[in-house]
């Protein structure tokens, strides 16, 4: 009875949620979801219709998503490096440090929206190439959004260290260099998957606006756009879904890479 | 004001950001002088502070019948109240299905895991089909906000709910209390510092969404000023004025959620047990 019990809550954690989603799916399919949302299927087509326009325009949007996925990572990983060398700052010189942290955490209220045509403007004169320069400025943006929450974790990882640890380095007179590198580093890896998982959903947010604002006209947020202005919305839609995924596939890989890494700690 | 007292002052915090922010506007007066030194017009790319406080204060009209303040002003206004009325509208729904997934298991099981994807989604990318579908830019601005306030807010505060001590729970059944006592006595004054967890978080967010649909369609609002003033359809200092007030509005938005918290929920921290979950405050 015990185990039947348990078994049932392992089941249905996985039946309801798929249940749900084909529910849904249904809805849509048949109609009926058009009829709550008051939608017609021509700016909501049927899932059936986006899948064949996905498979339809395979290699086109396979370009697109690579140029986003460029910016996006691309991004990140400036950011989040630029974010641990801040955070490792503030660390060493704390009181400084802290007030300049939280002032970068009061620019993160600021809109992704306000800083794209800021740096579009700025990197005009990088390269003749329109594809390049724009490339740089929306990877200047992606980088700007992602330091800030790496910032704050990195110093908090590098600060927050378990009670008495400290003081034991300092009994086995350890330097501020040994603490740095056996103590407060490794203290700080699991911050900077904490960082992560804010940051790799926002980094493909701020790539898809991004591209909204760039000069050159590639992306999947900027063909999400184009595809609207021009009424064929069967195709923004699979552009969705592809963003969609995007952002999915790189939360999962993140939260594989944190389990490899992270194996063996809590 | 003796010594003590000013080195007690050039320690504080405040003196501290003081210089921040004194830093900050040296590097940015720098980058101005150099960029007017090479650019022909330095004022699209970087233009001086005092220049773009000066066009605040100007009273030359830029469109015929407004000067650049009361454009950006009057613009605000309609972008922030759609922002508005979503973030309610959001914070509302999901602060209901925080309250019902705590209620009955099946309704977490089942919407959980879609919560959890709605994070990754980039719903912004989604604003152009949201007004194609809503047909109605006043619309598709409520929606959006909606939808980006509704799931922090949701999962900051079913993990309130979830926090609540078992012994509480089990006091509160020992007196006999009815369900509707246990959530107004108990679950609901323990979930509010999670659920600003969740406010401040989404805050910002409401706004950002608000300004992006704006420049999907003309119809007002400071998002489709920026884009006219980046066209040069009026002066760019209006683009340039639209800069900060959308970072003062995001800034002052999360400040107002920390001020609405301190006075619905006055305990001090200590007494709240931890805040929010971790990885969604960052």
């Amino acid at each position: 009875m015990k185990t039947a019990k348990i078994l049932w809550e392992r089941i249905s954690s996985f039946v309801y949620p798929v249940a749900f989603g084909a529910l849904m799916l249904i809805l849509w399919e048949t109609g009926i979801l058009h009829q709550i949302l008051g939608a017609d299927t021509f700016t909501l087509p049927m899932p059936g219709r986006i899948a064949t326009i996905i498979e339809e325009n395979f290699p086109a949007i396979m370009t697109n998503v690579w140029a986003t996925l460029i910016v996006a990572l691309g991004g990140l990983t400036l950011g989040s490096l630029l974010g641990y060398l801040l955070g490792m700052a503030a660390a060493i010189f704390t009181k400084w440090g802290k007030g300049g942290l939280t002032l970068a955490s009061a620019f993160n209220a600021i809109p992704i929206i306000a800083i794209a045509p800021i740096l579009n403007n700025l990197t005009k004169d990088v390269s003749p190439d329109a594809n390049i320069r724009s490339m740089v400025a929306k990877i200047l943006v992606v980088t700007i959004t992602s330091t800030v929450s790496m910032s704050v974790n990195a110093y908090r990882g590098l600060t927050e260290l378990k009670p008495f640890s400290l003081d034991l380095m300092r009994s086995y007179a350890a330097t501020e260099r040994q603490i740095f590198v056996k103590l407060r580093l490794p203290n700080s890896v699991p911050f900077i998957f904490t960082a992560l998982r804010v940051s790799v959903p926002g980094c493909v947010i701020s790539a898809l606006v991004s591209e909204y604002f760039a000069e050159y006209i590639v992306g999947v947020g900027r063909q999400i756009r184009e595809n609207i202005v021009l009424a064929q919305y069967a195709t923004a839609w699979a552009y969705i879904t592809v963003a969609c995924a995007m952002g999915i596939a790189l939360y999962i890989s993140l939260l594989v890479f944190e389990r490899i890494l992270l194996k063996g700690r809590k | 004001m003796n010594r003590l007292n000013w080195r007690k002052f050039f320690s504080s915090p405040k003196w501290v950001t003081v210089v921040w922010v004194l830093g900050l506007i040296v590097v940015w007066e720098i980058g101005a002088t150099i960029v007017a030194g090479v650019k022909r017009t330095p004022e699209n790319v970087l233009p001086h502070l005092y220049q773009i406080i000066g066009s605040v204060f100007s009273t030359q009209k830029v469109n015929g019948t407004q000067t650049a303040t009361q454009i950006v002003l009057s613009n605000a206004w309609v972008t922030l109240e759609r922002a508005g009325i979503g973030f309610v509208l959001g914070a509302a729904v999901g602060f209901l299905l925080a309250l019902l997934m705590s209620r009955f298991t099946a309704v977490e099981k089942m919407v959980f895991p879609y919560l959890m994807m709605i994070q990754m989604i980039p719903i912004l990318g989604m604003a152009p089909i949201v007004l194609a579908i809503t047909k109605d830019i006043d619309k598709s601005r409520i929606v959006i906000a909606a939808i980006l306030t509704f799931y922090p807010v949701a999962t900051n505060t079913l993990s309130g709910f979830k926090a609540v001590e078992r012994e509480k729970r089990e006091l509160m059944y020992s007196l006999a209390a009815s369900r509707w006592d246990i959530y107004r006595k108990l679950l609901i004054p323990y979930c509010i510092p999670y659920l600003f967890t969740g406010l401040k978080i989404a805050a910002p967010m409401a706004i950002t969404a608000s300004i992006l649909v704006d420049t999907l369609q003309g119809g007002g609002g400071l998002g489709c000023m920026m884009s006219q003033s980046l066209k040069h359809a009026m002066t760019i200092y209006v683009f340039w004025q639209i800069v900060f007030l959308s970072a003062i509005i995001g800034i002052l938005s999360y400040q107002l959620m920390v001020w609405l918290e301190k006075l619905l929920s006055p305990y001090p921290k200590e007494l709240r047990g931890n805040q929010g979950k971790k990885e969604l405050t960052a």
